[in-house]
């Protein structure tokens, strides 16, 4: 076929002139593969941000924190008599210290266990929570403190205060984490959070299985002593697995190491939920419900329906989530999301009219070439098709040029390892910072954990995409091509033999 | 006017795509044909009053100072550009009422170009420049091929089928324009300073090949010349003066 032979000629024969232009177009085709790759990649990194917290889009966290305020009755007068009666029975069933009970010189050591500040959902309300419409799956989990209290009862009497109102000392007095001495003796404290998981429902659970970094995921035919640390704390403890570690006097395997999830429930101990409920005489009792929506659509209507049937219930969302996530990730997200689009739009139009100059500047350079094809009989619709013929050949040069410096691109960026940080800001609902009974209030219970990590930024480029840009180019060369060759075929012949080059 | 009226020569492979109306006597006819360019303080009238008469077959050399009208004449009979005045028939058709895409047909199947400076499409190669010329008739690619060296061996250039124009002498890239121009075999053969650019020998061959040409295939030719010598080889010299003819020796 001439027509194709003449437009490769025309293309293979002014080299310079065609890939000037398909670098041209290139520029714009690589910049749109580029920002899309970057963005993909910075959706991706804050995807996995909150994946660890969340099924984006499909799960949501379920407390029921306590509302403190600090005026009234003390701190907990804001309570109803029902959330009242339920916190005195959560905090007050524990196995709590009594220094009335305690001889001076006398050793202790012992673990007291302390619900975090939420108020807890019975197994019953699990089940109710499951039964929603909308609903797929459901998963509790359990968020204690552990106290830990070891030494010599010191020789002081401690007159007991008896707590009324809304003091939640119903089973005797307690010591917080806070340590110190007393007279004779001498009292060492420390504190560490332990979450129960079902390990039935290791996606819901509050530890999952991607999160471990070293050792195995509980199996639910294993041992009811299994622990799975986090980083930071074995760290700290010089643990790993095969260690061994002694919570309320019982010995537990540490089997794995796990990452702390950003924003998510990050305790320094996991063990199976219901060792954790008989060990702390929390017996069928959750703090948080995992629950997973049979859609993403349902998110929304599940959320709703929470709150309604659950009072005092806190619903946190992957969206809840997303909209507390902050830091440079956020930043490169939010200038992406802003910026990236108009860039994209600005680079492909500057793109197809540095094209259409070129061509135009092309054209008018054979401008007799196409007066003599016009005088040998080449009609205006022959000439429009050679020069956009050309054109599109240059667009389709200029489009894999283009996705090729693009796909470069998103290479060297990726090798670069390029990282951004991502910070959780915690959502406190228990806003008893300091002070509170035994350590309420000390260990402030939270739906998100405030903190941050640094995310590395991964951009992709996907097939949709390529061929998106490879289209773009395209189109951009047949505009260039149409400006060109409507002008080229306006000429009259006459005029254009009389042009000298 | 030249008594000669031969049967024109057509190319019989060209001859089947290029249906032409029983031919009239004259090949062209013009009468009162001007030319302007511009117009008020800047009109140029570059032909004015202009009649003229060329018989089929004829050998015309139009000869003129610099900016005489010799090439907008030749424009004019070559049905690019239109006549600002005046009538302009060509085998009996009127150039002036005939729309651009007639003209088109026309440029393609009844007239073949020869320009002073070739006019070669450099990415094209010697073969290529011909099949230009050939790719707007419905002739397929065998028959193109075919024809395209018929062509080659009637100028004396088989086997530069494939040299590009910059790979070809001076002479070689004007005899690839004559066999580009004879391509659709035309009845008229214009001529613009063909052996203008080529050395004395060369433009001597070139002024041969175009004789026997017109010879061979009774061939209308018109040609522009500077050249006393080339139009000193017409049967017939009008010689333009300021847009006028001033002199015809027919």
């Amino acid at each position: 076929m001439f027509f194709l032979k003449y437009v490769l000629a025309e293309l293979r024969r002014r080299r310079g002139r065609t890939v000037l232009t398909a670098l041209g177009l290139g520029v714009g085709v690589a910049l749109v593969v580029m920002v899309n790759g970057l963005s993909t990649g910075l959706n991706n990194a804050q995807a996995t941000v909150l994946k660890p917290l969340t099924g984006v889009g499909t799960d949501m966290s379920v407390t029921r924190p306590l509302k403190i305020t600090t005026g009234g009755r003390g701190a907990f007068g804001s309570l109803s008599p029902t959330a009242r009666k339920q916190l005195r029975s959560e905090v007050g069933g524990g196995p709590g210290l009594n220094f009335a009970s305690a001889k001076a010189g006398s050793k202790i050591d012992t673990d007291t266990f302390r619900a975090a500040g939420d108020l807890t959902f019975s197994a019953s309300e699990l089940k109710q929570l499951a039964s929603l419409k909308g609903v797929e799956s459901v998963a509790g989990s359990l968020t204690l403190t552990d106290t830990h209290l070891s030494g010599t009862v010191p020789k002081i009497k401690i007159k007991q205060s008896q707590t009324s109102g809304g003091g939640p000392g119903g089973g005797g007095a307690s010591f917080g984490p806070a340590s110190g001495s007393f007279g004779g003796g001498s009292i060492s404290t420390s504190s560490r959070t332990i979450t129960g998981v079902d390990e039935t429902k290791p996606a819901l659970a509050a530890v999952t299985p991607s999160q471990l970094t070293k050792g195995s995921y509980f199996t639910t035919s294993g041992s009811a002593y299994q622990a799975i640390v986090a980083n930071g704390y074995a760290n700290s403890k010089s643990l790993s697995v095969g260690s061994k570690i002694t919570i309320d006097g019982k010995t537990f395997h540490v089997i794995g190491v796990a990452t702390s999830p950003l924003g998510g429930t990050a305790s320094d101990i996991y063990v199976k939920l219901t060792t954790l409920q008989k060990l702390a005489g929390y017996g069928g009792q959750v703090d948080t419900a995992e629950v997973q929506a049979t859609s993403a659509a349902d998110v929304t209507a599940v959320s709703t329906a929470i709150k309604k049937d659950f009072k005092n219930a806190s619903v946190t969302t992957a969206a809840d989530l997303a909209s507390r996530v902050s830091g440079s990730l956020t930043d490169a997200k939010n200038l992406s999301h802003k910026l990236g689009g108009a860039l994209e739009i600005v680079g492909v139009i500057a793109a197809i009219l540095i094209a259409s100059l070129l061509m135009l500047s092309s054209v008018t350079r054979r401008v007799r070439e196409i007066g003599t094809l016009k005088a040998i009989g080449w009609s205006r619709l022959q000439v429009v098709r050679q020069i956009c013929g050309e054109a599109l050949g240059v667009g389709v040069l200029g489009g894999v040029l283009g996705v090729l410096a693009g796909v470069i691109g998103i290479v060297v960026l990726n090798a670069s390892g390029w990282t951004l940080k991502a910070s959780v800001a915690g959502a406190s609902t228990t806003a008893a910072q300091s002070g509170g009974p035994f350590g309420l209030g000390q260990a402030a219970s939270s739906a998100i954990t405030a903190g941050s990590t640094a995310v590395k930024i991964t951009a992709a480029a996907s097939v949709a995409l390529i061929v998106l840009a490879v289209c773009l180019a395209i189109f951009g060369g047949l505009v260039a091509g149409a400006a060109a060759s409507l002008r080229a075929a306006r000429l009259r012949p006459a005029a254009a033999l009389r042009t000298i080059e | 006017m030249s008594q000669q009226s031969p049967q024109a020569v057509r190319e019989p492979s060209a001859a089947a795509f290029t249906p032409q109306p029983e031919p009239a006597p004259e090949t062209y006819e013009l009468s009162g044909v001007s030319k302007v360019y511009g117009s008020g303080s800047t009109e140029v009238r570059a032909l004015d009053g202009i009649d003229l008469t060329i018989a089929r077959g004829e050998f015309v050399a139009i000869i003129g100072a610099s900016g005489s009208g010799k090439t907008t004449l030749l424009q004019l009979l070559g049905a690019l550009d239109r006549a600002s005045g005046g009538r302009t028939l060509l085998n009996g058709r009127d150039l002036q009422t005939l729309e651009e895409r007639e003209l088109t047909r026309l440029r393609r199947d009844t007239i073949g170009f020869v320009f002073q400076q070739f006019n070669l499409v450099p990415t094209l190669t010697a073969g290529g420049n011909i099949e230009a010329a050939i790719a707007t008739t419905k002739q397929d690619g065998r028959q193109r091929a075919q024809r395209v060296a018929e062509l080659l061996e009637i100028v004396g250039l088989a086997g530069r089928a494939n040299h590009l124009p910059s790979q070809l002498s001076g002479g070689e890239q004007q005899r690839v324009a004559i066999a580009r121009a004879l391509a659709n075999g035309p009845s008229v053969l214009l001529a613009d300073e063909p052996t203008g650019n080529l050395d004395s020998a060369t433009g001597d061959e070139i002024l041969h090949e175009l004789q026997r040409l017109v010879t061979d295939r009774g061939l209308t030719l018109v040609l522009i010349t500077h050249d006393a010598k080339v139009a000193s080889a017409a049967l017939r010299t009008i010689r333009l003066r300021d847009g006028k003819i001033v002199e015809d020796s027919e």
